[in-house]
């Protein structure tokens, strides 16, 4: 790659003695020698994947026998099986928590970012859920959810009578696991939050705040727009896990009750691991990641490209 | 600074600066009284899952599921139980989670290091190549990953049965080679990399000191904060990682603990305040972890995130 920037620091660094010794031919070897091992590694279990796991959407594999070209009978099968659309409607219905978690972390940040004494003591303590694996948190709030629970206690208390566990209610399922999914993220988009905000400095904050603007105003005008390169990594990066989503479910509710939280991934692991047609599920994760570029783009889109600047 | 312009003009003003002072006072404390209560409620929300397990895991009585501040009665008998009643014994769930922490972290963070020097510090051809090649793979989503990467390990023949020792090894390779190359990790230790200053190479390497000698002696000394924030996010992340495991090890006797878990669930059906004990105990490691290397540990994530 030749950039006119990569060719610009190049020279830069020759003047200054040069980056790195001289290009020889031993010394290349010596460079290529360091990152062969990351190389096979990455190259093994990352670039492979994508382009096999391509070819395989276009068979049918079982492991046993080698692949057979199908063509796009697999889209064929996928889009006249009712249950990859029902899975991928209940992905789709999952971003509805990218704009709650970013607005809660968002509102968090800007709590944690006060000058309060011991408030390091609770950004740590928010972050706990995050670093607790999804194994734990899964059965943790599988029990939280039981009947007579502690969640069926606050339900109560707020005047709302939950029968049985609200995993178990088909009506409420996808909804119980998505609280999971904000309960533990909410600690993770805050810490990035965080550090966007301490980017902005308070310094455009307080002279707003000298030439008469309200908090709202200052919120609106000066923090919401310095923040847009943080929100569009962030949104970016929960509506992609949130098409995704997988470790939740399969914890808490492997896809039930009545398919009710059966998510499109859920249909390529089942599909996969369970009835070991391959080439089928390949296809099926093609798919996702074809819409998770999508989402992309449109994460990209609505935020601007996050530049500081509208 | 807008106490500074208030009290530029104290005799202008209608109420007295004291007035004035003693408002901005009651407003601050009302503000910070109210940041606190919210401070803590969602403290409550985040925290008492955890410490709600924590107390029905100390308990043997009662009724399991109640919502509860204290537990009726301290007892270390379901932690007992934990060892004691399953078919896989709990301690090798935690020497598995052990040996294959040790060894991913390891292999992850020495694998990145040795590749992100020449990234940095050394002039061959292709490095841009290999460097936006490696970004754009960052870029690509990999819903594939999971099935491919199982098909790779059932055709390394990482799976094969043979004898007990070989079949360990080779199944913890199994476990642990997927992640190993971490570009997040390569990034990373190259940001670190670029800070060094290059006279110190030049230096070393006018007085005859071969690459490798370089790397371990100058690179990674001064990489140290870096190396050590990856180090933990890669333990947390090996320690906690199930799915992988349990989609392909055959030998449950091998699991780490988190996939254990999971297992004792199914199995434990009839004492839920046992799985509760061992979930405390898959817990508590990354917490002390996490507690000792909280401030890595965000530099980390806020490193990854910079790129």
């Amino acid at each position: 790659m030749t950039t006119t920037k990569g060719r610009e620091s190049r020279r830069a660094q020759h003047v200054r003695g040069a980056q790195g010794a001289r290009v020889t031919v031993r010394n290349t070897l010596v460079a290529y020698a360091f990152m062969l091992p990351f190389l096979i590694l990455l190259v093994l279990y990352h670039t492979w994947p994508v382009f096999f796991g391509t070819y395989l959407a276009f068979t049918r594999y079982n492991i046993i026998s080698p692949p057979e070209w199908v063509g796009l009978a697999n889209f064929r099968t996928l889009a006249a099986d009712s249950q990859f659309w029902a899975g991928l409607t209940n992905s789709l219905k999952y971003i509805l928590v990218v704009p709650v978690i970013q607005l809660l972390s968002i509102a968090v940040a800007m709590l944690v970012n006060r000058p309060l004494r011991g408030i390091g003591l609770f950004r740590t303590a928010y972050y706990v859920p995050v670093v607790t694996s999804f194994a734990v948190v899964g059965l943790i709030w599988t029990w939280m959810y039981q009947q007579d629970g502690p969640v069926s206690a606050v339900l109560r208390f707020l005047g709302l009578e939950a029968r049985g566990s609200l995993l178990n209610n088909p009506a409420t399922a996808l909804y119980a696991v998505m609280f999971v999914t904000l309960w533990k993220g909410i600690g993770y988009y805050m810490v990035l939050y965080l550090a966007g905000l301490q980017a902005i400095g308070r310094e455009l904050e307080e002279a707003a705040v000298i030439d008469g603007a309200t908090r709202w105003q200052v919120f609106v005008n000066v923090t919401l727009p310095g923040l847009r390169p943080t929100i569009l990594v962030c949104s970016l990066l929960s509506t992609i896990s949130a098409i995704k989503v997988f470790e939740e479910i399969y914890v808490m509710t492997q896809g039930g009750p009545a398919g009710s939280t059966y998510t499109a991934l859920f249909f390529t692991y089942s599909r996969a691991f369970v009835d070991f047609q391959y080439g089928l599920a390949a296809a099926a994760g093609l798919i996702i990641a074809v819409i998770s570029i999508l989402f992309g783009f449109l994460n990209f889109k609505l935020t601007r490209g996050g530049k500081v600047d509208a | 600074m807008l106490k500074e312009a208030v009290s530029r003009q104290p005799s202008v003003v209608s109420p007295t600066l004291s007035q004035i002072k003693a408002r901005k006072r009651r407003k601050d404390l009302l503000w910070n009284t109210l940041s606190y209560t919210v401070l803590v409620v969602i403290g409550l929300i985040l925290l008492y899952p955890f410490y709600w397990t924590l107390i029905t895991s100390l308990e043997t009585t009662g009724s399991i599921y109640e919502a509860k501040l204290l537990p009726k009665g301290v007892s270390l008998r379901n932690y007992v139980e934990v060892f004691q009643g399953t078919t896989v014994p709990f301690w090798r769930l935690i020497v598995n989670s052990l040996i294959i922490c040790t060894l991913g972290v390891t292999l992850t963070v020495t694998l990145a290091s040795l590749a992100a020097y020449p990234l940095a510090k050394m002039r061959f051809p292709g490095r841009d190549l290999i460097f936006y090649a490696i970004l754009v793979l960052m870029v690509l989503p990999n819903e594939a990953g999971l099935i491919v990467n199982y098909i790779t390990t059932i055709k390394l023949g990482l799976l094969q049965q043979t004898n007990p020792v070989l079949d360990a090894a080779r199944q913890y390779a199994a476990v642990v080679l997927p992640g190993v190359a971490s570009i997040v990790g390569l990034f990373l230790l190259r940001q670190a990399y670029l800070g060094v200053p290059i006279e110190l190479i030049e230096a070393a390497r006018i007085d005859g000191a071969k690459e490798l000698t370089i790397w371990r002696r100058i690179m990674l000394p001064l990489a140290l904060p870096t190396i050590v924030a990856f180090s933990i996010l890669e333990f947390v992340a090996y320690w906690n990682s199930f799915l992988w495991a349990r989609i392909m090890l055959p030998d449950k006797n091998l699991m780490p603990l988190s996939a254990g878990l999971l297992e004792l669930s199914g199995t434990f059906s009839t004492n839920s305040r046992a799985v509760m004990a061992g979930a405390v105990i898959t817990v508590l490691p990354i917490l002390v972890i996490f507690a000792f290397g909280q401030r890595y540990f965000m530099k980390g994530i806020e490193g990854a995130v910079k790129g």
